[in-house]
């Protein structure tokens, strides 16, 4: 089968496969479906607007930090509408009195934005949206391992992802007190009401149970695809680098958010039935001491979230690597560079990212023995990064680019990752960070990691894959309409935080620091002018989304199955992909990024090209015997 | 199309899909309740009371280990039997596993209900006593003439939360004897008349309605007197509360109500005195509470007596730093209701199932006066860390010996068909089955010790 | 793996032994509980030690551990050895803490 032969007849090819099968209805086809590639679209559009809703309630925040006391604009507007009216009245008068955010709804939105951004936006786009679309097709498996079971962990996401949502609108608000919820803090707001089980830090802790509970069994479908249902031919060191991500993340995920499970349970009981596992004795509220038992650490708390919370840093990043990873080679058409090296780094990524979680706590009291132990695990970590980031580099070199869309958001993803990391380094050292922690320094770094780092690769993402899952491409200058203005505004927004962080801004002022005026009056203006950043980001979203959904029906349409000219499996199925993807069982025949290679006719070789030189796909062959 | 290696191993890897997943999942469940056990390390390293040993059942704890352990024989058999193409090694195997589930459930009932009617008092000099009490919860009784809400609150959640159950005055605040045909209402049904008459109540239209009038007439709180005379049961200690006094009670969230106290006492049958976190044993003040002469006296007599045992098995060697002399000695368990039948239920030895929930007890009953307590707790999270961590692990653990005996259950009712149709998959189904069960297996095997012996 | 039939009937007396190695030691470990070795934390490193064992055995045989395929032995390996990794840190973190000294300069070591 040569590449240039994959054009199919689309109409004819959707029904071909699985006439077999009678056809489902339309509630299971596109809603309850099993199928990895309804899902994988499920995920990402929930993502989407996790991620819009998520960027709202910051712009809100933005609007506080940079006009405290002054009302919010189009609250009038939004209360006048027909249907909603009523309740955006109800709900600004309990939150915004006179359209002023009260410092409540600013502890509210800034805990919901970290919370939602993270759990419900980032790693249901990037892990579960991309590797259930992707990653099966990348192995030439025709569903996941266990279909149903994903199909599971999707709903029990957007039960998750829906408490969430719908606990903004209980009497007390949604949670308050940051996306990482610290004890005694979070679990004595509203603590002593008629029903803590309507509180929304209650519902925080019940919709994370769920949307743990929904990556641990996407987890374990993940690994058990990656490693059971890779297509003859497929070894593991011709699995695109994208696979192997997925295969770190998923073991991440697996490892790393049952302690998260642990610490929201145990805050849960704090809550609900009064236990003290995070209640220290003698705690005291409103001058009274609580009727609690104590004996209990808010040290563990801390412990169990970061052994979470450190690999979840990973988990939001690695998914970019390997979006990225996919585009780089394909629109530089050169191979990756060093592929080898980047799946041991990020292997070794995966490892070290359990043994740093304390880097978060140097504020806490801990011993200077323990400090160093962290500080150089910490340093050891961002080795494999640099050369997961230089291995991308370097592969652009010599290449002949296609900037497209996707490639300019590749290509700017490198340096802005590149900063978020760097600018990590000092906080590695706990003399720095006890001066930098929770300043608007730290936003800035980890901002840089996954707003202009993972988002954007998350959009290369779309762009690359768009033609896959729609038979249709996006417009390119749309796409450059959105790319140039997000690309300048994010710097806007996010740079000017290290100065601010430097010169001491907190981050959870709500006033931006207008009541320490003495020592905050010379930067007063960057806040507005960060604010500037996030309405010009906002603005330049709009190309994105009108491309997205015009784009769907009137799309330039895909005449060719590998349109970029790509090398790896998912690039044989027909366009979309039917039930069962692919119309006979794929094989592979060479490693996954072979791309130029000097004697092949044309600048890429697919891995399920049998005919060019080089071929070979061995069986599945059973293991040494390791038993008896 | 078939998903492949959903019955046969595939040649590479040597697994089959669902082997992989399950291991996978065990993984995950080993961080789990690695947390929890790492949770339970660092709570009792940091405990700052005396970690409870031997408190719970070890009889209703080993027969339950007993129970887990035979089921995981029998899941591994029920395997065992459909290799062997058994049916009915496999049916009654996987059939008594089920069952043993469901008992080992029952039995944890039995333990947890007897936790929560089970009572600890801390007295101010740190004495705990232990015992019932003859109404389920401690409250007292405080009869209203007038109610002060306050309106800085969303709703009178403090007041509303621990001022449990109103009682009409003439049926119940003046029977001493705490009469059983009590009339009890829930706090939202008490009807109150406002100062300008209009009749209302506390629930939450009619609270929303009296602070939009209250906001109207620029007032901040409204006074409510009740329609019929009636009292309170509070179930918070008075020390808890903003202020206190005889004639007022104002609650943290700026609820006061005036009126008068009718008792603040609480009654206790008592079966431990332990007198570990007390400065000095012998002048704790559980014995002026016990009344009875005969109880210290017995106290001591018990203490010469393990301090003989302990100076023997262990010569040279200090008591007071000895954890299990101290449990021994200064944890003083009552087997009667007055030290004379205490003194004779301990000579003629107290019998195999004297713990268990079926035996009859007497105990001793006394009254403590609400000025005495710290705290006071049923055995519930609510009453220490190790409580909180045991209800924690061994819920989880109870949730999952459901899950797994729901899904064996699935097993043994759709899929005992494939034993003639497709016997390999029916087997991997009980393999993976019987790889959670006796994880959860293995982590009451750590349970078990953890939490009731040592 | 114990495939055939004839391998499996030869194990299921291993079974039966085991399970019965497994209640006696669970009354082991009930009787050790009440003797006292001095200190209570000779008491928990031998229950513990015990323990141990029997989970040992519970892997070994009835979960077949003793055969099994490499990557299992893998995927184990790994969260062991993060289990690991969590318990002893846990724990250094809080013994290394400032505010542990901090405690014991105000209230004593206990």
């Amino acid at each position: 089968m040569s590449a240039t032969t994959l054009t199919h007849d689309h109409a004819h090819d959707d029904h071909a496969h699985d006439h077999a099968h009678h056809e489902p209805g339309w509630l299971y086809k596109y809603i309850f479906s099993t199928d990895h590639k309804v899902i994988g679209v499920q995920y990402g559009i929930s993502g989407l607007l996790f991620l819009l809703f998520g960027f709202f309630l910051m712009m809100v925040m933005r609007w506080t930090i940079a006009y405290p006391g002054v009302p919010l604009p189009g609250i009038e507007f939004l209360s006048g509408l027909p249907v909603i009216g009523d309740v955006v009245t109800h709900w600004t008068e309990r939150w915004a009195p006179g359209g002023i955010v009260s410092p409540d709804l600013y502890n509210m939105f800034g805990a919901m934005h970290g919370t939602i951004m993270v759990f419900m936006g980032i790693v249901p786009l990037g892990f579960a949206a991309f590797g259930n679309y992707v990653m099966p097709l990348q192995i030439g498996a025709i569903d996941m391992a266990f279909p149903k079971l994903n199909a599971w962990s999707f709903w029990l996401f957007f039960i998750g992802g829906m408490l969430m949502m719908a606990s903004f609108f209980l009497p007390t608000g949604a949670a308050q007190t940051g996306w990482t919820n610290y004890s005694p803090l979070a679990t004595t707001t509203h603590y002593i009401v008629k029903n803590t089980w309507l509180t929304g830090q209650t519902w925080w802790l019940a919709a994370m149970v769920f949307v743990i509970s929904s990556s641990l069994l996407g987890s374990v479908n993940f690994i058990t695809t990656l490693l059971n249902l890779r297509v003859r031919g497929m070894t593991f060191f011709r699995l695109p680098f994208f696979c192997w991500a997925m295969l770190v993340t998923s073991f991440l995920l697996l490892l790393a958010f049952p302690p998260l499970e642990v610490a929201a349970i145990l805050q849960l009981f704090d809550r609900v039935f009064g236990s003290s596992f995070f209640l220290p004795t003698g705690l005291i509220q409103g001058g009274k001491l609580l009727d609690i038992s104590g004996g209990g650490s808010p040290l563990l708390y801390q412990h169990l979230f970061w052994f979470l919370a450190h690999p979840e840093v990973y988990v939001l990043i690695l998914p970019a690597f390997a979006i990225i990873s996919d585009v780089i080679p394909c629109n530089a058409r050169r191979p990756l560079w060093g592929y080898k090296m980047m799946v041991y780094s990020a292997l070794t990524l995966g490892f070290l990212s359990f043994l740093v979680w304390a880097h978060h706590m140097y504020l806490t009291g801990m011993g200077t023995t323990m400090a160093t132990y962290f500080q150089i695990t910490t340093v050891l970590i961002s080795v494999p990064s640099v050369i997961l980031l230089t291995c991308l580099m370097i592969s652009l070199w010599g290449g002949s680019i296609r900037f497209n869309t996707q490639m300019l958001f590749a290509s700017a993803f490198l340096p802005m990752f590149g900063i978020g990391g760097l600018t990590g380094l000092p906080l590695a050292f706990s003399f720095i960070d006890l001066h930098l922690h929770d300043t608007y320094y730290v936003i800035g770094h980890f901002h840089y990691v996954v707003a202009p780092g993972t988002i954007f690769a998350l959009f290369a993402g779309v762009y690359h894959w768009f033609p896959k899952v729609t038979g249709r491409f996006m417009n390119d200058t749309l796409g450059k309409l959105h790319f140039w203005p997000s690309l300048l505004f994010m710097n806007v927004i996010f740079g000017p935080m290290f100065v601010q962080g430097f010169a001491g801004f907190h981050r959870r002022w709500y006033d931006g620091g207008k009541a320490f005026e003495s020592t905050t009056q010379d930067l007063l203006w960057t806040n507005e002018l960060i604010s500037f950043g996030a309405w010009g980001l906002a603005i330049s979203q709009v190309p994105f989304i009108v491309n997205l959904w015009l784009s769907i029906k009137g799309g330039k349409k895909v005449t060719n199955d590998n349109p970029w000219g790509a090398t790896t499996l998912e690039w044989c199925t027909p366009t979309p992909p039917g039930h069962g993807n692919f119309l006979s069982e794929p094989v592979t025949y060479r490693g996954p990024y072979e791309y130029s290679v000097p004697g092949h006719d044309s600048d890429f070789t697919p891995q399920f090209d049998g005919q060019a030189p080089g071929a070979s796909a061995p069986a599945a062959t059973p293991p040494v015997a390791s038993h008896h | 199309m078939e998903i492949p290696y959903t019955v046969t191993a595939r040649p590479d890897t040597g697994l089959w899909n669902a082997k992989i997943g399950v291991w996978l999942f065990l993984a995950s469940e080993v961080m789990l309740f690695g947390g929890l056990f790492s949770s339970y390390i660092f709570l009792r390293l940091g405990a700052d009371y005396f970690w409870p040993i031997h408190e719970l059942n070890v009889k209703m704890g080993c027969f339950n280990t007993a129970v887990l352990i035979g089921s995981s024989v029998t899941i591994v058999m029920a395997w065992a039997g459909v290799k062997m193409r058994n049916y009915k090694m496999y049916f009654w195997n996987l059939l008594i596993t089920i069952l043993c589930a469901f008992l080992f459930l029952s039995v944890k009932f039995f333990e947890y209900k007897a936790k929560i009617e089970h009572y600890g008092v801390v007295l101010k000099d740190g004495t705990i006593l232990l015992g019932h009490q003859p109404e389920e919860g401690y409250r007292y009784k405080f009869n209203a003439d007038a109610v002060t809400l306050n309106f800085k609150e969303a709703d009178p959640a403090y007041f509303m939360r621990y001022a449990t159950k109103a009682f009409a005055e003439h049926g119940g605040a003046h029977d001493e004897h705490g009469g059983a045909a009590t009339p009890t209402l829930p706090i939202e049904g008490v009807k109150f008349k406002t100062e300008d008459g209009k009749v209302t109540t506390l629930a939450t239209n009619d609270f929303l309605s009296l602070k939009a009038a209250a906001k109207e007439a620029k007032k901040d709180s409204v006074k409510l007197t009740p329609v019929e005379p009636i009292g309170f049961n509070v179930q918070l200690l008075p020390q808890r509360l903003a202020s206190h006094s005889d004639k007022t009670l104002a609650f943290l969230d700026g609820t006061v109500v005036e009126g008068k106290m009718v008792s603040d006492k609480m009654e206790l049958h008592v079966d431990v005195i332990d007198t570990r976190a007390a400065p000095d044993a012998d002048k704790s003040m559980a014995w002026a509470i016990m009344k009875d002469a005969g109880w210290k006296h017995a106290f001591d007599e018990a203490r010469e007596e393990h301090l003989k045992k302990f100076k023997e098995s262990h010569p040279g060697d200090d008591p007071m730093k000895s954890d299990h002399y101290l449990r021994e000695a200064l944890r003083f368990e009552i087997h009667g209701e007055t030290p004379a039948a205490h003194e004779a239920n301990h000579k003629q030895g107290l019998g195999f199932f004297h713990d268990m929930p079926w035996a009859e007890h007497h105990y001793p009953t006394v009254q403590i006066e609400a000025k005495d307590i710290q705290r006071w707790s049923n055995f519930l999270p609510k009453w220490n860390t190790y409580y909180a961590i045991y209800f924690t692990i061994t819920g989880l653990h109870g949730a999952h010996v459901l899950a797994g005996a729901l899904v064996m259950l699935y097993f043994l009712v759709f899929n005992s068909r494939w034993f003639k149709t497709d016997p390999e998959h029916l087997a991997n189904r009980v393999e993976t089955g019987g790889l959670f069960w006796h994880f959860v297996d293995l982590v009451w095997i750590f349970l078990f010790p953890l939490l009731y012996l040592l | 793996m114990a495939n055939s039939p004839e391998e499996v009937a030869k194990h299921v007396k291993t079974y039966l032994k085991v399970g019965i190695a497994l209640l006696f030691l669970t009354a082991v470990t009930v009787w050790l509980s009440y003797v006292d070795f001095g200190t209570h934390s000779r008491n928990m490193t031998i229950g513990l030690a015990v323990a141990t064992f029997k989970t040992s055995l519970v892997v070994l045989i009835f979960m077949h551990m003793n055969h099994e395929r490499p990557l299992i032995y893998k995927f184990m390996l790994f969260s062991m050895l993060l289990l690991g990794v969590m318990f002893t840190l846990f724990v250094f973190v809080r013994d290394d803490g400032l505010l542990l000294k901090g405690y014991e300069a105000v209230f004593g070591k206990h």
